[in-house]
């Protein structure tokens, strides 16, 4: 076939760029596929149901800790750091400081580490 | 005789064509893909409208009119941004209100497409009597749409019902001294802090509502009392010697954005001046554009006094002071929010 | 001299090898078409939807009311307002829809407690679904709750009766 006739060439050529051009078209298309999945698992990954939940437990064991004995507070805080490591796979601290006087209340410093080897969460609110 | 170049273009060719032939499924995977698209845009759309109070907050959005309501940058129903799921109720009725968005409103407000999406939101509140309260606006659902389903619980405005209490009842009254009841609204005390924003009364945003009910407080029935008029004062605890002072307002022209004030159950609303009898009941809607135009912040407190013509002779015995708290808030209300783009 | 007779040669061949790569390559991608059911968008709009039936059920109706969900757990298993109460009031919020209710989902709640021994422990609250085959596609969804000292009936006795805690309130949710 090479050096026969050399005429045709230009079919091969057109050929080949009507290929790639029509290969490129599908791809791109194709790609739109993959917005939603991409959404749906970055929503399923970012656990920002767990994070909100664990708030407001933390939330909560502030305000227990007003009324529980020191001890019974720990262990509400080691219940929740053992269950979230054991049934959602998450590292979780938290901490409560001393109340502080902040715009005319007296809030506790709340500190909380999230980690579920996906999402890592900080934050120190007063509450 | 063929000649082997048309042979080689030409398999070029079939293989192109059965390249596009073979990514007809990719083609279509594409079309339904959109699909996956709206399930993602209904989903943020949801998480716009759920966990958001919208923006501005202060002063609400809810509260532009149609004039003003390019203002608006995002139409959020939640309460504060620390109640997700918890609505309130004046902001979903301006949502759903018939005619006040138009479609591409709801396009740049709510779901933030570069496509123009069409829409249907639906909300269906189950009230406690059991019954049911449908808001919906867009177009009928065609198959295939993108979907997301909310579960939310509504504000409703409180309302204080004030019926026959002792404590208002003062029968060792001074003739000569015209009978004043007032409803005590304490900012600082209504807008405590340490009270989710989910339970607190801020009238700065809701409607404050008094209906009360005159029955026990008349000295005799047939004839009634005059209610001469309702004034808004104003203090500031912490203020050099604090003192209320009687608010500038225009008492004396009716308008239904500020407030609605009927007496005896009536359609037409009276002024604040209304110097006319009553003989059952008062009613009076204190609209949050109307509060927000009296400067209150945190430490204010808010007196709105019903002031009674006794001459020549005492006709009713209502008097005192009423606290006008978070109790009267009705419990929330469960209700779905379902979003449907395509 | 070099002759360049063999140009063609090449383009020829880098021509074939160019398309048997494309050819490769569109086969092996259209066989794996992304399909909705691959996408987990399903499984996001199940999970988002337990999860606020959780939080609604946790949230008071009104200032200094108490949360319901609570309310179920301190029941433990008892059979009024125990764990099945809490399983039916949570489909009853899942199925909610403002047209037919979306009739075909189920749940099975399940507590999360460390025992006195120091490990965790997950127990069943409600009684089981005879339909549940553990091959569904189920979403978990939590929520914690503090429950006093008193430990709630039908909990094992690992837990602990002695001090308050904090236990963990797993549903599975699943479409039949």
């Amino acid at each position: 076939m090479a050096c026969m006739n050399e005429d045709g060439q230009w079919i091969v050529l057109m050929g080949l760029l009507v290929a790639v051009g029509m290969f490129f078209l599908a791809l791109i298309i194709n790609q739109s596929a993959l917005v939603g999945q991409t959404t749906a698992e970055g929503v399923l990954e970012f656990s920002k149901n767990d994070i909100r939940d664990l708030r407001e437990a933390v939330f909560d064991y502030v305000n227990a800790s007003t009324t529980l004995a020191p001890g019974q507070c720990a262990d509400i805080q080691k219940d929740i750091v053992a269950i979230s490591l054991e049934r959602k796979n998450a590292v979780v601290s938290f901490s409560a400081g001393d109340p502080q006087h902040v715009s005319g209340r007296w809030l506790h410093p709340v500190k909380i580490h999230y980690n579920n080897g996906v999402t890592v969460y900080n934050e120190t609110v007063y509450y | 005789m063929l000649s082997l170049d048309f042979l080689v273009g030409f398999t070029i060719f079939m293989l192109a064509l059965i390249m596009v032939v073979s990514m007809v499924p990719g083609l279509l995977a594409g079309l339904e893909s959109s699909g996956i698209d709206y399930d993602a845009v209904a989903y943020r759309t949801g998480v716009i409208l759920v966990e958001d109070p919208g923006w501005p907050v202060y002063p609400p959005w809810e509260m532009n009119d149609p004039d003003h309501k390019d203002e608006i940058q995002r139409m959020g129903l939640a309460v504060s941004k620390e109640t997700p799921n918890i609505l309130l109720s004046a902001k979903v009725e301006r949502f759903f209100e018939a005619g006040f968005f138009a479609p591409e409103d709801y396009r740049s407000k709510a779901i933030f497409g570069d496509i123009p999406y069409s829409y249907n939101f639906s909300l269906n509140i189950s009230n406690p009597d059991g019954s049911y309260e449908l808001n919906q606006t867009g177009d009928p659902l065609p198959p295939g749409y993108g979907y997301i389903r909310r579960v939310v619980k509504i504000k409703e405005p409180g309302v204080a019902e004030i019926g026959y209490d002792d404590d208002y009842n003062d029968t060792t009254l001074n003739p000569s001294i015209p009978p004043m009841f007032t409803v005590r609204l304490n900012f600082s005390q209504l807008l405590n802090q340490s009270v989710s924003a989910a339970y607190r009364i801020d009238p700065r945003t809701d409607p404050v509502t008094v209906n009360i009910n005159m029955t026990g407080y008349l000295i005799d029935s047939n004839t009634g009392a005059t209610l001469q008029n309702v004034t808004f004062w104003k203090m500031d605890p912490t203020r050099p010697n604090p003192r209320f002072t009687r608010i500038p307002f225009s008492y004396d022209t009716t308008d239904p954005d500020l407030y609605t004030l009927r007496i005896d159950g009536t359609q037409t609303p009276h002024s604040l001046k209304p110097d006319v009898p009553v003989n059952s009941n008062i009613s009076l809607v204190l609209n949050p554009a109307a509060t927000s135009l009296f400067t209150l912040d945190q430490n204010s407190i808010l007196d709105i006094r019903f002031v009674f013509d006794d001459s020549p002779d005492q006709r009713t015995t209502l008097n005192g002071t009423y606290d006008y708290d978070d109790d009267i808030l009705p419990v929330l209300s469960t209700g779905v929010l379902e979003v449907a783009i395509w | 001299m070099v002759n360049d007779a063999g140009q063609l040669y090449t383009m020829e061949g880098i021509a074939a090898g160019v398309i048997m790569l494309l050819t490769a390559y569109i086969v092996v991608s259209t066989t794996s078409v992304y399909t909705a059911g691959d996408t987990h968008i399903p499984d996001m709009q199940l999970e988002q939807l337990g999860s606020d039936v959780l939080a609604m059920m946790d949230t008071p109706d009104t200032n200094r009311g108490t949360s319901e969900l609570v309310g179920f757990v301190k029941n433990g298993t008892r059979v009024m307002m125990g764990g099945n109460t809490l399983r039916d009031r949570f489909l009853a919020g899942c199925k909610m829809r403002s047209g037919d209710p979306d009739d075909n989902l189920r749940a099975q709640v399940y507590l999360s407690y460390r025992t006195t021994g120091g490990s965790v422990n997950t127990t069943p609250l409600s009684s089981p679904d005879p339909e549940f085959t553990g091959r569904e596609n189920t979403v978990r969804v939590t929520r914690w709750v503090q429950l006093p000292t008193e430990k709630p009936p039908g909990i094992p006795i690992d837990m602990s009766n002695t001090r308050s805690k904090a236990v963990l309130v797993e549903v599975l949710l699943w479409r039949a």
